[in-house]
């Protein structure tokens, strides 16, 4: 019925077009000419939605009735840093069995039944440096979303038989290690640049995961959900009072008291040395990550840092690498780079490309053109100002929606971020200069600390490209090559090379 | 507004919802209008952030497309970002010589790559892609067009579609093509809405598909990462190409790796001709603006597009499976089941019914999970879906079998849940869950203004925007006897291509050479 009066719609507005009194504004010839009234944009402040309940409980919360929805996150103060030296794969083992494995009151099966059919979408799941729950309901059956919620964080069964079927599932993932380059490529990136040593790199093996046990869920979940450990952020169609007092009555009462939590690990541990890393895999394109521990967040170079890599792989097809590696050459569809300034250990810089393995070497060549080029001239006051005024234009994109705006307060109190950071965020980008950004690249993107890694076929790539000839393992930093071997998938030892 | 009329139709089209339903949940406000030339637009008002997200579709993909060209719609896809008349260029007029100085070139390198074909099909070069293949004069030509390329690069200025937007606050500038339609997005602050009917309207006016041979080569980058290089993507593609026996869904929307090098820029200027006129296109804005004060700026942007012929349809009907098709093959992948059955085309009035159908079978309390992981422990996971393509549809099982199981025993079992779905009537409380999970998704997919454009575009490319509001109401209408009856009808041998996937044993020494 609907589609059928849509049609006297259309023609009616095509029969009565209507002229505009005005003569509108001629189109110009370029958008350059073109005129924006300026948009106030002044973000939110933490302060103003923050909550702090007798129990110790944090909570951001913000009424949001465009839908008839409750979206609510949760983190507490938990990680994999902390899981038991051979019992590697605990911490995530626990986060989603606390989901899967039933509660005191509801066996496994009950309780999936129960969430889907209220329509309830539950996630629980324990990361490297936090444990996070999240519920999203209809407001209509918020109470008894809530309570199921709560009793999973509360007291989950850990079901012996899901606990079976969940290492199962794990093992034969695990299994899948060497299947995608793309995999091999992530994991063994981490090793070069975050070592060996680091607690993100102590891997789960069939034996961690078998000598996983029940109890050891039971224990591991007690120490990684307290409410004096949690941050919650809330919105959605209610009265903000009203939540507060449910969520209040919900988490009082815990069993047992606030366990004490390490602080997460403050640094990396020890880096592969600077040169080339090559792992065979039979694909016809290599894939290469090339770049270097960086700062973290609380660094006061992170502005600078932040545009210069907008300017040489960060922002696309306005950035320099992307230009010349893909749109001039052709040789990948993705190509660029990427800053990750740490939370709570040092991130890194990252340029990244997929190529033919014949192009490979001289793709590799491109990049490092670019890093030594933003080092030793300064860039184009266009490029600057374009940069600049991205990061600026695009800075309330961060707070698009109540539940984006309380996610990041939830994120900041958890991380305890400066509250100047957002406020200032803007003057901060604006009084970047073309000799900030000059300095940065120079301090932070040493080529000679730089690591490449170079996963695919090797005897194709070593030949290279007949019409730009130029060695992969010329370009090694250090003159340091090193062929690393693929792992065996099960107990990640190192496989016999071929 | 002036015309009154106008204004009380657009009102009574958000008032359509029949009663008892608007009591349920309120009409999603879209209004709808259409240009002098054709082109149409769907308008959302969503004032929770100061900006818009911003994007048109093109009713084209690689259905429209035939041997030999697979994969254009893509390819011409990248090609939309390469600039105009305007954008993209310093000067126009020796920007336009160097592309016909180039063209003339390429016709002689085509030449020749028609006879190193030959060569192939004579068994005396085995791979076009690699230079060593190349005959000297190939070589030679090759060289000669590279200098041209040089030269252009003194009058290109590189990818400023994107420096514009991005100078401008554009977030998420990107684009996608699917079998039925290529759409092309971004989302700006609400004050630069100008600026995006001005770039638009201009690539669509007076585009200039300028570096087209590099980004030919990028498009097989693309190939070579998504499909080549992939555990999985050729065999998909291969699974795929047996489904479909007639319809051009049968080819992959990149193209196969003989035609992504054989794209001529004559083909591309023919295919924008044909497909990419007002007439054939749907704009959509959803974020923060004034719908009333935005239809003047689209009209004097797009309006000045010039109405084209109506595209050739897509005549082509796949025809009915008479048989069980099978594919096996090793690859790196966990043992795997694949059974895909032929549903129906997007609009079909089944297709809520299709979706209730994949809704019964997937997620932890679905049957397929139920039966196959926990009860009979023969897979590790198992998940429905349903892929309603414009003139087509797709209904799927994926079943990840337990490593020393037997994937014929998990095919069996698979067998047996489908019986039980042809025998008896759904129970009343099961059909609910899936109707109660609708309702909650149906809102859970208005949450971002970004997400509902992008809705939008691909609705309306498959032939009805309205089903992102109606489709809680149609998946509510959908019965026990609807399902039962759509599993008897579709979910026969005869309809089904089963695909088994074995792990590939690691070769010698454990390597992977």
């Amino acid at each position: 019925m609907s589609v059928l009066a849509v049609v006297p719609l259309l023609l009616a507005l095509q029969a009565h077009s209507p002229v505009p009194a005005a003569s509108p504004a001629p189109i110009p010839a370029h958008p350059d000419q073109l005129r924006f009234a300026p948009i106030e944009f002044t973000p939110p402040r933490a302060a103003d939605y923050r909550v702090a309940l007798p129990n110790g409980l944090v909570v951001f919360v913000a009424e949001d009735r465009s839908l008839p929805l409750v979206n609510l996150t949760l983190l507490s103060r938990a990680g994999s840093y902390l899981e038991p030296a051979g019992k590697e794969g605990l911490a995530a083992l626990t986060g989603s069995l606390m989901r899967r494995g039933g509660t005191r009151s509801l066996s496994a099966d009950e309780l999936d039944e129960k969430l889907d059919y209220l329509a309830a979408q539950v996630s629980t799941a324990i990361g490297p440096s936090s444990a996070t729950a999240s519920l999203n309901c209809l407001a209509d059956n918020f109470d008894e979303a809530l309570a199921v919620f709560v009793e999973i964080l509360k007291s989950p069964r850990f079901q012996q038989d899901r606990l079976d079927l969940a290492r199962e599932q794990e093992l034969q993932e695990l299994a899948r290690r060497n299947d995608d380059s793309e995999d091999i490529e992530g994991r063994e990136w981490d090793l070069l640049l975050e070592g060996p040593d680091h607690f993100t790199n102590r891997f789960v093996t069939a034996a961690s995961l078998r000598a996983i046990t029940r109890q050891d869920l039971l224990d591991f979940h007690r120490r990684s959900f307290h409410p004096a450990h949690m941050v919650v952020a809330v919105t959605g169609a209610f009265e903000r009072a009203a939540v507060l007092k449910k969520l209040q009555a919900a988490l009082a009462g815990w069993p047992g008291p606030a366990p004490q939590v390490p602080a997460v690990p403050a640094e990396l541990g020890r880096s592969a040395a600077p040169g080339l890393y090559r792992v065979q895999k039979d694909v016809n394109q290599g894939r290469v990550s090339i770049g270097l521990p960086a700062v973290r967040r609380d660094h006061p170079d992170v502005y600078a840092l932040e545009v210069m890599n907008e300017i040489l792989g960060g922002s696309g097809f306005t950035s320099r690498i992307t230009r010349r590696v893909r749109s001039d050459e052709g040789l990948a569809y993705s190509a660029g780079s990427r800053l990750s300034f740490g939370t709570w250990w040092p991130g890194s810089f990252r340029a990244a490309f997929q190529s033919k393995s014949q192009s490979v070497a001289w793709a590799t060549q491109i990049v490092l053109e670019e890093i030594a080029r933003i080092r030793e001239s300064p860039v184009s006051a266009e490029e600057l100002d374009t940069i600049k005024r991205s990061l600026v234009e695009t800075f309330p994109s961060s707070f698009a929606s109540p539940a984006q705006s309380m996610g990041i307060f939830a994120a900041d109190e958890y991380t305890r971020r400066d509250p100047a950071w957002w406020r200032t965020y803007r003057e901060r980008i604006q009084a970047v200069t073309a000799a900030d950004v000059q300095r940065v690249a120079r301090q932070h993107l040493d080529p000679r600390q730089l690591r490449i890694l170079v996963v695919g076929a090797q005897a194709e790539i070593a030949q290279g490209d007949p019409g730009h000839p130029v060695r992969l393992e010329s370009l090694a930093p250090g003159g340091r090559v090193e062929d690393l071997p693929l792992r065996d998938p099960l107990t990640m030892q190192p496989l016999a090379q071929p | 507004m002036k015309n009154a009329t106008a204004r009380r139709l657009l009102c009574a089209l958000l008032a359509l919802a029949p009663a008892a339903r608007a009591a349920q949940k309120p009409r999603l406000e879209v209004q709808e209008l259409e240009l002098a030339n054709g082109m149409r637009f769907l308008l959302l008002e969503r004032h929770d952030a100061p900006s818009v997200a911003a994007g048109w579709v093109a009713h084209v993909g690689s259905a429209n497309e035939r041997p030999g060209i697979t994969g254009l719609s893509h390819f011409f896809e990248h090609m939309m970002f390469k600039g105009s008349h305007v954008i993209g260029t310093r000067d126009i007029a020796a920007d336009l010589a160097l592309i016909e100085e180039q063209e003339r070139l390429r016709e002689q390198m085509r030449a020749e790559e028609a006879l190193m074909r030959a060569r192939l099909r004579r068994g005396e070069l085995d791979d076009l892609q690699r230079p060593e293949s190349w005959s000297e004069r190939y070589r030679e030509l090759a060289r000669q067009f590279q200098a041209l390329v040089e030269r252009q690069r003194a009058t290109i200025i590189k990818d400023q579609i994107d420096q514009i937007y991005t100078a401008n606050g554009g977030e998420a500038l990107n684009a996608f093509t699917t079998e039925d339609l290529t759409a092309y997005f971004v989302r700006l602050p609400k004050n630069r809405l100008e600026l995006w009917a001005w770039m638009e309207s201009d690539r669509l006016l007076n585009p200039v598909f300028r570096e087209f041979y590099s980004e030919r080569d990028v498009v097989f980058e693309e190939r070579r990462l998504r499909t080549e290089s992939t555990p999985l993507g050729r065999y998909d593609e291969a699974f795929a190409a047996t489904f479909w026996e007639a319809h051009p869904y049968k080819w992959p929307v990149v193209g196969w790796a003989s035609d992504i090098p054989a794209y001529t820029k004559a083909q591309a200027d023919d295919y924008f001709r044909t497909y990419y006129a007002p007439n054939n296109l749907t704009g959509v804005l959803a974020g923060d603006f004034d719908a009333a004060a935005v239809r003047p700026l689209l009209e004097r942007y797009f309006g000045r597009l010039p109405r084209g012929p109506q595209p050739p349809e897509v005549v082509t009907l796949e025809p009915r499976q008479l048989g069980e098709k099978r594919y096996r093959a090793e690859a790196e992948t966990p043992p795997t089941v694949r059974a895909w059955w032929k549903a129906v085309p997007f609009v079909h009035r089944d297709r809520a019914a299709f979706t209730v159908l994949a809704g019964l079978l997937s997620g932890r309390t679905g049957r397929l999970y139920k039966g196959l992981v926990l009860e009979r422990q023969l897979v590790n996971d198992a998940d429905a879906d349903v892929d309603l393509r414009k003139y087509a549809g797709i209904f799927s099982v994926e079943l990840q079998v337990k490593d020393g199981q037997d994937p014929a025993a998990a095919e069996q079992a698979l067998g047996e849940e489908v019986a039980r779905l042809q025998a008896q009537p759904v129970p009343a409380r099961e059909l609910q869950k899936v109707k109660n999970q609708a309702k909650a998704n149906a809102y859970r997919r208005l949450a971002s203004p970004f997400f509902v454009m992008i809705q939008l575009l691909e609705y309306d490319g498959l032939g009805d925007w309205r089903f992102l509001d109606s489709y809680a109401e149609e998946v509510d209408a959908v019965t026990a006897e609807d399902v039962q009856r759509l599993a008897r009808e579709y979910l026969t041998r005869e309809n089904s291509t089963v695909g088994v996937f074995l792990r590939k044993a690691a070769a010698p020494g454990g390597g992977e050479q």
